[in-house]
């Protein structure tokens, strides 16, 4: 019984990766191009389930109905982009330098990176119970920078490209400016370097987790009912932070997949349903705009908000008026 | 005292069950993909059994005295101590990022590699105490010593070079070119021999300086070299054209190429003289017979690396 995940990635290790890599004289990236090939491998399965299920769900009880779905299709391209591992393998790559020299420094200062499981040794053989704890800290760190990115005004201006979308889909999840991208890559790795990386035990827990995400961004009306909406992040729930009202800088509902961090700080809405999305501060490029042109639309509104050039905007809409 | 006999009896009867299955030891194989050790049962080549790790193991080495078996955890920063000849975890000593490790022959030194930070460490056997760390670029990846254990020698993939670390002094005595990407490298009749991942060959190297007086093929993306235990065959895998090629140690000239896919790594040798190879990409332990060149494969976890045979010293 063989995981059809992993030979599907061993297979294009074998017969495509490997042999390009020698072409090019990368051999020193085989273990790299290895656990890039699963992850290629397990994003095209999240994207297909993904698919499968969100797609009759939006057809069935759509929130919202569109003349034309123009603007979803760059979302599409920012899924696959991420998904497929395109993204991430920039971000490794860009930040594996520096990740090197910050571990090889931290080490020579005695830092050896623990695990969850050497800091609680009571978890140690107790693998499904450590993962999930790795997914609530993960999802509480989750929360506060996503919390932080709408508090910062030039943090805000890229974040912005995410809540821009007025054609608001399952699609909609890996709409991010690069550069957020990399603040949450450099934000994880200064997390794994106090609690460690989670296991790999449990891809397919990975891939649900990452389902959830994508279908809290669903064009449909979905709700978990009362106890479920406070358990898991619901379609209902993230599309109150998508609201039109909640675009800016106060905004509610942060929660990637857990609720609970909302209810906890005091930033939950259960209110609000099935709005309007989008962002009515954002320039149309950041809503409308090919890839290229939200990925530069987020920049210049970065250094405006910074201060760097023009007048500093307003970040929106403030809540509760 | 009939107390005791009555815990021993019952024991000492139920070994000689316990034994035919053991008959062939046992083989432990370090699942680098799903942090996972596999045990198997060399004499009818199935999976025992799966002890999970925590993150990322890569490679195995038996303590000189015998009685510890060591697996480096790499991206769990652990050093787990293993009974040899059940693969029970014993024991875990926290330590910076363990990829490849070996004790020198004379029994002194643990030298580790981490190939994630950029750094060589250097520890005392005895006390596990770090002597030294040394931080060499790029990508340190194998290491072996001079059979005196005066000098340990360690390949750098990034930078396409091979260090040489004096261990008396404790300080690095030449970092030479040797060839794209090496990987492997062992001790042979004097000189070092240097397999570059990143080409289809080895390189013949001068310990003394690390000059590469010649290079002897064997086939696209060459990673570990490994010396059977009567000395007299040297054995060669290529990750690329997915062959481990048999040398004559003396000459080394080529004895035969066989075909090992799924990207051949490690090897341990059998006392019946089969090779056991991990075929990472394919998630397979494969048990070579030399004499007939026929390839039985085991099913074991995602990435398998390191490979270590109880039955075999
Ligand atoms: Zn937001
Ligand atoms: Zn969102």
């Amino acid at each position: 019984m063989t995981d059809p995940f992993s030979l599907a990635a061993g297979w294009l290790t074998e017969t495509v990766l490997l042999p390009a890599l020698y072409a090019v004289g990368g051999m020193e990236w085989e273990e790299v191009a290895f656990g890039w090939a699963l992850f290629a491998c397990y994003g095209v399965a999240q994207v297909a389930v993904t698919f499968a299920v969100c797609l009759p769900l939006e057809r069935w009880r759509p929130v919202e109905r569109w003349p034309d779905q123009k603007a979803v299709w760059v979302d599409v391209l920012y899924t696959l982009l991420s998904r497929v591992g395109v993204l991430p393998l920039v971000t490794f790559v860009l930040f594996y330098q520096l990740q090197v020299g910050l571990n090889g420094w931290l080490s020579d200062h005695g830092w050896v990176p623990p695990t969850l499981e050497r800091l609680v040794p009571a978890l140690l053989g107790h693998h499904l119970l450590t993962f999930f704890l790795y997914a609530v800290i993960l999802d509480f760190s989750e929360y506060w920078r996503h919390r932080l990115s709408h508090r910062f005004g030039w943090w805000w201006a890229l974040h912005s490209l995410h809540h821009a979308q007025r054609q608001m889909t399952f699609w909609s999840d890996d709409r991010n400016h690069l550069l957020d991208d990399l603040i949450g890559f450099a934000w994880f790795t200064a997390v794994a370097l106090l609690i460690g990386i989670p296991p790999m035990q449990f891809p397919l827990l990975v891939l649900l987790l990452r389902f959830l995400e994508s279908l809290s961004h669903a064009n449909a009306r979905l709700s978990f009912g009362w106890l479920g909406e406070r358990l898991l992040v619901s379609p209902r729930f993230h599309r109150s932070h998508h609201g039109v009202l909640a675009a800016g800088q106060q905004s509610a509902n942060y929660g990637a997949i857990l609720p609970w961090w909302d209810v906890l700080f005091g930033t939950a809405d259960f209110d609000r349903a099935y709005v309007r999305t989008g962002d009515p501060s954002a320039e149309e490029a950041l809503a409308t705009g090919s890839y290229v042109q939200q990925q530069w639309a987020g920049l210049r509104r970065m250094a405006r908000m910074a201060g760097w050039t023009g007048p500093r905007q307003a970040g929106g809409f403030k809540r509760g008026h | 005292m009939r107390l005791l006999l009555a815990f021993i009896l019952p024991l000492a009867l139920l070994a000689p069950m316990a034994g035919p299955a053991r008959a062939g030891g046992l083989a432990i194989v370090l699942n680098s993909g799903d942090a996972t050790l596999s045990v198997l049962d060399m004499a009818h080549e199935t999976e025992l059994r799966r002890v999970p790790v925590l993150r990322e193991p890569h490679h195995v080495a038996l303590s000189p005295d015998g009685a510890d078996l060591l697996v480096g955890d790499a991206g769990a920063n652990e050093m787990l101590f293993l009974d040899p000849r059940t693969g029970d975890i014993r024991r875990r000593v926290p330590m910076a990022d363990p990829y490849h490790l070996a004790f020198s022959p004379n029994g002194k030194w643990l030298t580790v590699t981490g190939l994630a930070r950029n750094q060589v460490d250097v520890y005392d056997a005895a006390t596990m105490a770090l002597a030294k760390r040394f931080p060499l670029s790029t990508m340190p990846s194998h290491v072996t010593y001079a059979p005196d254990s005066s000098m340990a020698y360690v390949t750098l993939q990034g930078t396409n070079r091979l260090a040489a670390i004096d261990l008396r002094h404790q300080v690095v005595s030449w970092t030479a070119e040797v060839g794209a990407t090496p990987a492997g490298v062992i001790w042979l009749n004097g000189k070092l021999l240097v397999a570059n991942m990143g080409s289809d060959h080895f390189a013949v190297v001068d310990p003394v300086d690390g000059r590469v007086e010649q290079r002897i093929h064997t086939g696209r993306g060459a990673h570990q070299l490994f010396l059977s235990p009567d000395r007299k065959t040297l054995w060669v895998n290529n990750r690329v054209d997915g062959t481990t090629v048999a040398l004559d140690a003396a000459t080394l000239a080529t004895i035969h190429s066989y075909r090992v896919p799924g990207g051949p790594d490690c090897i341990d040798f059998a006392p019946d003289g089969k090779l056991w190879i991990t075929q990472r990409f394919i998630q397979k332990v494969g048990v070579l017979d030399p004499a007939t060149g026929a390839l039985q494969s085991i099913p074991v976890g995602r990435s398998p690396h390191g490979i270590f045979l109880t039955g075999a010293r």
